[in-house]
Order: structure tokens, then C-alpha cells, then sequence
């Protein structure tokens, strides 16, 4: 697996040379544009990786493709905008309050919702998840009506003094811009990633949960509440929207439909990464960021996901069990 | 065999998904326009008496005694990316309704109300379509919408068909007035007039210092008339679009990566069209790369001519241009509409509602001149609409011509100066004098 992944790498790496080198002419005009996609893919792409990092998880435990993700999202962007609005809670402090409410509410629609139909066929809990979200995005429209809200954080354009160092946002890199709220986002992202790719791996709750995802009778037979389980399970995949949605609050905006952008992206991060695997849920979400990107550049006048649903196809295609996945039976 | 079926039933939501998404642009709308008006003239010709025949009554009782309520259909996206656009302007056209109401409805009719019949497109050109099919089997007497030129394509299809007069009041394609309609009207101005004013403001703004122009706009209908008309009418000026730009506006999160492909042809000025999300993304982008341009100009762009944007951008809003319809600001009256809106709503109302509340207005004006409310008497009165009180900064009275257009239409140029959207152009409607070459970042 390892090698395929490395022969892929090389290719993807050949081409774009390839692509620069006979075009040097672009290449002297859009040295900046092209820095610039890379460092909006990368940053972006970190984003993308917390999405799908959750609904990898829900997936890869309990078998569900969970509709809803979006819509959880969009819960915790409002949460984290209202906490700023009403009480000045800085979006990054909000991160303390939108993850646990998440979870909480995770835990609830698995519990009251989903774990009735486990055992239902697949589609009935997609139907389900499908419908929570509708309920979710209406829900918002009635409360807070559809007009698009955001916020400017104050210090976003500000100059920091670290000692060594002043860094002066938006810094420069390479004439690309990398912005305040992103580069948190990024970071954060990435840092909670790190964060449950220990819980799962290296705790007793994750050895559970992992039980519970290979075996569930088994899980069950030396006393895991398997039920229980997939209930913690549904609650931590929640929780990972609940800090990506208070993590891209600054810099994107406040709609009932803003999660939902992330939702189709994230399952084609699941896709790419393989199913239930958490590092390739982190690999998946850069390249898409970065697809998505060069898309952009490379390939004038098409939608920007034009560049994603062929990777996704090319996956589907040839390696259906995803980068990080495990070959089926 | 399990995993097969996930991996299908997957890939058959995404694509649902995806359909769902690419309905909003033009070229789906066009074909399936151009299939269905043909198609459907013929066999729907003897529903067309069915669903007027409960009107006649009606309106020989208006004319003896007060009658029932006149009923007025409101196509907009109530739910969805574009939901709050949408909303206010619903509100906008039921603050109308209410007004009219109160002040003892249509006189003509014996005081008969207007009922204000609320339907949501949710965005998507063939739900706005069979919404004004509901609406028309209500009895509606006139519609009003619907935001968007490819739900309005459709909706001014049937609405030709059933022979309901459609008053448009926003939706800018041209094309949705180039099939010979005689049943729809747009009270706002088309893409070739946006972007040919668009041209003539840049020109008198700048005489020849505006050469070159970068152009970022959205890839729907919209977006992609306006930027045509743009770049015909701008090479008459002596300004070059040398780099387009689009962008799916519903699916962007950045457009920092665009914003720096537009920069990166070193343009005099770049120039945007699009709605309000991603104009807010846009102007972020420009704010953060601190594009080296003479000024950032909207041209019929969603965001930047609204005090929600001057509210949510703060002090970074300062100095952006936006050339779009908007409504009389100096006229003592549209600021008292302005001020009931906001206390009723508790939201600052924008042009787009106040085109909605004048789209109201323009129906009860032809109810009242007509005295009746069938919609072929409102669709010969609206023909002959002569409305000199009207809420628009138009330089003329709000009359349509043969094809269904407003000549007066027309847009200002604004710029956000001292913290508030500010008229500059033409002069005759002009609050303030233009900062140019200005930008928030090379004027500090």
C-alpha cells in the first residue's frame, strides 16, 4: 500500500513539473497565483481533513453515511457567531463550548434517532440522517432567518510581536497571503486531528471503539457496550464539526446552508482517505484542498470541484478502498 | 456486496446533490425553457379558460360591492443559499400589501384588499416553475419575483402561457424579455444596461486612467450576462477586460486563489459581479492581498452597495464601488419606507426588497387604473403603467415598452464613503464626491 501511495505521489509530483517546466512563460506571471493555491488548498484543506475526520469515524464504526454532518456544522457556526455577538466570546474560546455541545447533541441523535434503525437497511438511517439535516437547516432559517451574517475579528489584521519575531498579518509568503483566521483554523484543525488519532489509537475508550467498528459481536461478547459505543462514536464525529465550525466562523460566513458546503467535500475526503481511517482523512482533506485550488488555476472557466469529482471517480475506480482504507475481503 | 451498495447509493446522492446544485445555472434553465414553452402552448390552451373562469365572477361582484381579497403571487428562494435575499424582499412585497391595505386597498374594486400569495423557488429554476403553476390555479390576478434570471426564465414561461402578467423585480438576463412575452414586465434594468452603465460610470469616473480591467464574476446566467455586456460595451471606452474570472457562487469557502489570478495581470481596476456571499469572500480576499488596483468595483454585485455590508465589514468596507440598482435614497418617502421596514423586520431593508415593495405598487397602480382584477385587464393596464411616484433612483417615470423593459431603468454608481453606501453617480442623484483612485489599503 505504502508503495502505490508513493508511485501516486511521484506522479501527481511529475505532471505538475511537467505542466511548469513547458509553460515557464505562466509561469514568470503567476508565480504568486500559483503560491497562493497552494497555500488557500493547504490551509483550506486542513479544514476540510477535521470535517471528514468525523464522518470517516461514524462511518467507519457504526456504518453510517451521516447527511447531517453539514448540518451539525452549521449548528456550531451559529453557536460559535452567537456566542460572539451576544457576549463577545472570542470565536476561539467558543471552541470550549461549541466541541462539548456537539457532542452532546451527536450523542443525542444517535441515541434517540439513529440506534433505534441500527440494524435497519443502510438507506432507511441515510433517509434519516438526510432528514435531520433538513429539519437542522430549517430550523436556523426560522430562527435567524436566511440573511447571511459574519464577523471581522479585530486582531485579524494586526501585528504580533513574539519576541524573536514580529509577524505582521496577513503575512506574505512567496506574495501568497495567508490569513489570520485561516492559519488558526489550520493549525487547530490539524492539532485536534492529532488529538482523536490518539484517542482511538492509544486509549482504552479507542480500543473499544475500534472493537466495536471490526467486530461488533465479538466487542460485545468480552463486555463492550457495543450500543454505548457507537453512541460516544456518533458524539466524537459531531464534536469534530463543532470545532471546525467555530473554526471557520471568522473567516467564512453565517447561513443556514454554510455547513453544507463542507458536507459533499468531506465525503469525498472519506473516499479518497479510505473509510474509517483518520490519517487518511488528514491526507485526503489537503489533497482536496489543493485539487480544488489548481483546479481553479489550471483549468479556466470550470467549476472549482471539476478537478475533485475526478479524483473521486479515479478512487471509485481504482482504488475503492481509499488510500488508507483496507482491501475488502 | 454491502460495500457495493454503499459505494452506489453514495455516489447516487452526490449526484443528486450535484444536479440539484447545477440547476441553478443558466444552460440547464434555457433548454428546458425551450422545450417546454413550445410543447406546452398547444395541449394547455383549454386549461387557460379553466383557470380564469373563477376570476369573472369576481370581478363583476368587485365592481358592485367591495369583493374578495385580490390575490398577488411572490416567487422568491425563502429557503436555501439565498434565503435571506430572498425573505426580505417577501417581506418587502407584504409591508406593500399591508400599506395598501390599510389605506383602504384598491378604490377601483370597491376597496377590495390585496392578499399577498407567499411561494418559495428555494432556488431551483423547476420548483419556482411548478410554484407558479400552484399560484396561477390559486387565481392569482399578477406574480412578482423572483431574484434569480434562471428561475425567472421559467416562471416568465408559464406565466406567458396562462396569460398572468409576471412583474419582475429583480432578475437582469436579457434573454428572459427576448422571446416576444407580452405578459411580463422588469421594473429593474437588464445585463446590457449594468454593464453598459457599468462602462459609461468607469469612463466618467476615471476619463482614460481605467484602461485595462480584471472581471471576477459568478458562472451562472447572471454573472455571465452581465460580464458580456460588460466587456461589449466597455471596448466603445477604451477599457480592455484582459483576464475573466468565474467562480460557482454557492460552492466557494475563498476566493482568495481568484482574487490573486485577478491581480496577477496587473489590471487598473478589478471589477466584481456576483451575490452577497461570495462578494463579502471577495472583498476579504482583496482586503488581505491588498491588490495593487485603482479601485475594486462592483458592477450589479450583491454585497457592496447594502449597509449589511458596510455593518459586517466594518472599517474594511470603506471605498468600495458598486454599480447596481438602488432605490431613491434623498426622497423623503422611500426614507420613511425604509425606517417602517427596519422597525417591522428588525433587519436595515436593501434595494431588492424595496424592488419587490415597488413591484407591489406598480400591480396596485394597474389594479386601480384597470377596475378589475383579471389578468388580462391587469396585463393591458400594466402596459400602460406611467408611474412618475415611484421609489427607484430612475431619472423617469416607470413605464414599460413593447418587449415588457422599464425605460427608466437604470443603475447608480455607489461607493462606501465615510462608513455609509453613498450615491456618486450620475450627478444628479450625487450624495457624495467619489474618492478615485482609492482602495481602504492605499488611502491609509
Amino acid at each position: 500500500m505504502r508503495g502505490r501511495l508513493r508511485q501516486a505521489a511521484w506522479a501527481v509530483l511529475a505532471i505538475l513539473v511537467a505542466v511548469i517546466l513547458t509553460q515557464s512563460t505562466w509561469w514568470d506571471t503567476n508565480q504568486t497565483v500559483f503560491a497562493q493555491a497552494l497555500v488557500s488548498g493547504l490551509l483550506i484543506g486542513g479544514v476540510y481533513a477535521l470535517v471528514a475526520m468525523g464522518l470517516s469515524l461514524v462511518f467507519g464504526v457504526l456504518d453510517i453515511i451521516n447527511f447531517a454532518h453539514g448540518a451539525l456544522m452549521t449548528i456550531a457556526i451559529y453557536a460559535s457567531y452567537l456566542l460572539f455577538d451576544n457576549y463577545g466570546i472570542d470565536p476561539y474560546v467558543s471552541l470550549l463550548i461549541t466541541i462539548p455541545l456537539l457532542f452532546v447533541i451527536g450523542v443525542g441523535i444517535q441515541r434517540f434517532a439513529i440506534n433505534p434503525v441500527m440494524d435497519a437497511p443502510i438507506h432507511n438511517q441515510l433517509l434519516l440522517t438526510l432528514g435531520i439535516a433538513i429539519v437542522i437547516e430549517n430550523l436556523a432559517l426560522v430562527l435567524f432567518t436566511g440573511t447571511p451574517r459574519s464577523i471581522e475579528l479585530a486582531y485579524a489584521r494586526n501585528e504580533f510581536d513574539l519576541g524573536l519575531f514580529t509577524l505582521d498579518f496577513p503575512i506574505k509568503v512567496f506574495g501568497a497571503v495567508v490569513s489570520l483566521p485561516k492559519l488558526i483554523a489550520f493549525m487547530v484543525a490539524l492539532l485536534l486531528g492529532g488529538a482523536i488519532y490518539v484517542l482511538i489509537h492509544r486509549t482504552q475508550l479507542g480500543a473499544a471503539i475500534r472493537a466495536a467498528a471490526q467486530e461488533p459481536e465479538g466487542a460485545e461478547m468480552v463486555g463492550i457496550d457495543v450500543r454505548r459505543i457507537y453512541t460516544i462514536t456518533f458524539g466524537i464525529g459531531a464534536a469534530c464539526v463543532g470545532a471546525a465550525g467555530a473554526l471557520v466562523m471568522p473567516f467564512l460566513f453565517v447561513s443556514p446552508t454554510a455547513g453544507a458546503t463542507f458536507n459533499i467535500i468531506a465525503f469525498i475526503v472519506v473516499v479518497l482517505g479510505g473509510m474509517g481511517s483518520i490519517p487518511g482523512a488528514v491526507v485526503g482533506g489537503l489533497v482536496i484542498g489543493l485539487t480544488q485550488e489548481m483546479t481553479q488555476i489550471f483549468v479556466p472557466g470550470s467549476s472549482k470541484l471539476l478537478g475533485v469529482f475526478v479524483i473521486f471517480l479515479a478512487v471509485l475506480l481504482f482504488r475503492p478502498q481509499g488510500l488508507f482504507g483496507k482491501v475488502q475481503r | 456486496m454491502r460495500k457495493i451498495t454503499i459505494y452506489l447509493s453514495l455516489l447516487l446522492s452526490l449526484a443528486l446533490i450535484a444536479t440539484a446544485c447545477v440547476s441553478d445555472s443558466e444552460e440547464t434553465t434555457t433548454t428546458t425553457a425551450a422545450t417546454a414553452s413550445p410543447d406546452t402552448t398547444q395541449p394547455d390552451t383549454p386549461d387557460t379558460p379553466d383557470t380564469t373562469q373563477p376570476d369573472t365572477p369576481d370581478t363583476t361582484e368587485g365592481t358592485i360591492a367591495p369583493a374578495g381579497p385580490v390575490l398577488i403571487g411572490s416567487i422568491h428562494p425563502l429557503t436555501g443559499g439565498l434565503a435571506g435575499a430572498g425573505n426580505r424582499m417577501d417581506n418587502g412585497a407584504r409591508m406593500a400589501v399591508e400599506e395598501i391595505n390599510a389605506a383602504g386597498g384598491i378604490a377601483s374594486l370597491g376597496g377590495a384588499p390585496l392578499e399577498l400569495v407567499s411561494a418559495d423557488s428555494t432556488g431551483a429554476a423547476e420548483v419556482g416553475q411548478s410554484e407558479a403553476e400552484r399560484l396561477i390555479g390559486d387565481g392569482v390576478s399578477a406574480i412578482i419575483g423572483t431574484y434569480q434570471s434562471a428561475v425567472t426564465t421559467l416562471v416568465a414561461a408559464i406565466a406567458e402561457r396562462d396569460g398572468v402578467p409576471l412583474v419582475i423585480d429583480v432578475a437582469v438576463a436579457d434573454s428572459i424579455l427576448d422571446q416576444g412575452y407580452t405578459n411580463v414586465f422588469r421594473i429593474q434594468p437588464n445585463a446590457t444596461s449594468m454593464g453598459a452603465s457599468g462602462a459609461q460610470f468607469l469612463s466618467e469616473l476615471a476619463g482614460d486612467e481605467i484602461k485595462t480591467v480584471a472581471y471576477l464574476h459568478d458562472d451562472t446566467g447572471f454573472g455571465v450576462s452581465v460580464a458580456d455586456a460588460f466587456e461589449a460595451a466597455a471596448a466603445d471606452y477604451g477599457i480592455e477586460v484582459t483576464a475573466r474570472i468565474p467562480y460557482p457562487p454557492f460552492e466557494v469557502t475563498d476566493l482568495t486563489t481568484e482574487m490573486s489570478q485577478a491581480a496577477a495581470v496587473s489590471p487598473d481596476v478589478i471589477v466584481i459581479t456576483g451575490y452577497y456571499n461570495d462578494g463579502l469572500l471577495a472583498a476579504r480576499a482583496a482586503t488581505d492581498l491588498e491588490v495593487d488596483v485603482k479601485a475594486v468595483i462592483g458592477i450589479a454585485q450583491g454585497a457592496f452597495h447594502t449597509p449589511q455590508f458596510v455593518a459586517d465589514f466594518g472599517a474594511s468596507a470603506e471605498l468600495f464601488f458598486n454599480s447596481n440598482y438602488h432605490f431613491n435614497a434623498s426622497d423623503p418617502v422611500v426614507q420613511g419606507i425604509l425606517e417602517r421596514f427596519e422597525a417591522a423586520y428588525g433587519e436595515p431593508m436593501d434595494t431588492e426588497a424595496m424592488l419587490s415593495y415597488q413591484a407591489i405598487h406598480v400591480i396596485a397602480d394597474a389594479l386601480e387604473r384597470a377596475g378589475s382584477s383579471d389578468p388580462a385587464d391587469v396585463r393591458a393596464a400594466l402596459a400602460e403603467t406611467n408611474l412618475a411616484d415611484h421609489f427607484m433612483a430612475y431619472p423617469g417615470p416607470i413605464a414599460f415598452d413593447e418587449t415588457g423593459e422599464n425605460i427608466s431603468a437604470q443603475p447608480v454608481l455607489m461607493q462606501v464613503v465615510d462608513g455609509a453606501v453613498q450615491q456618486v453617480y450620475p450627478l444628479d442623484l450625487r450624495e457624495t464626491d467619489p474618492v478615485f483612485p482609492g482602495t481602504a489599503w492605499s488611502n491609509n
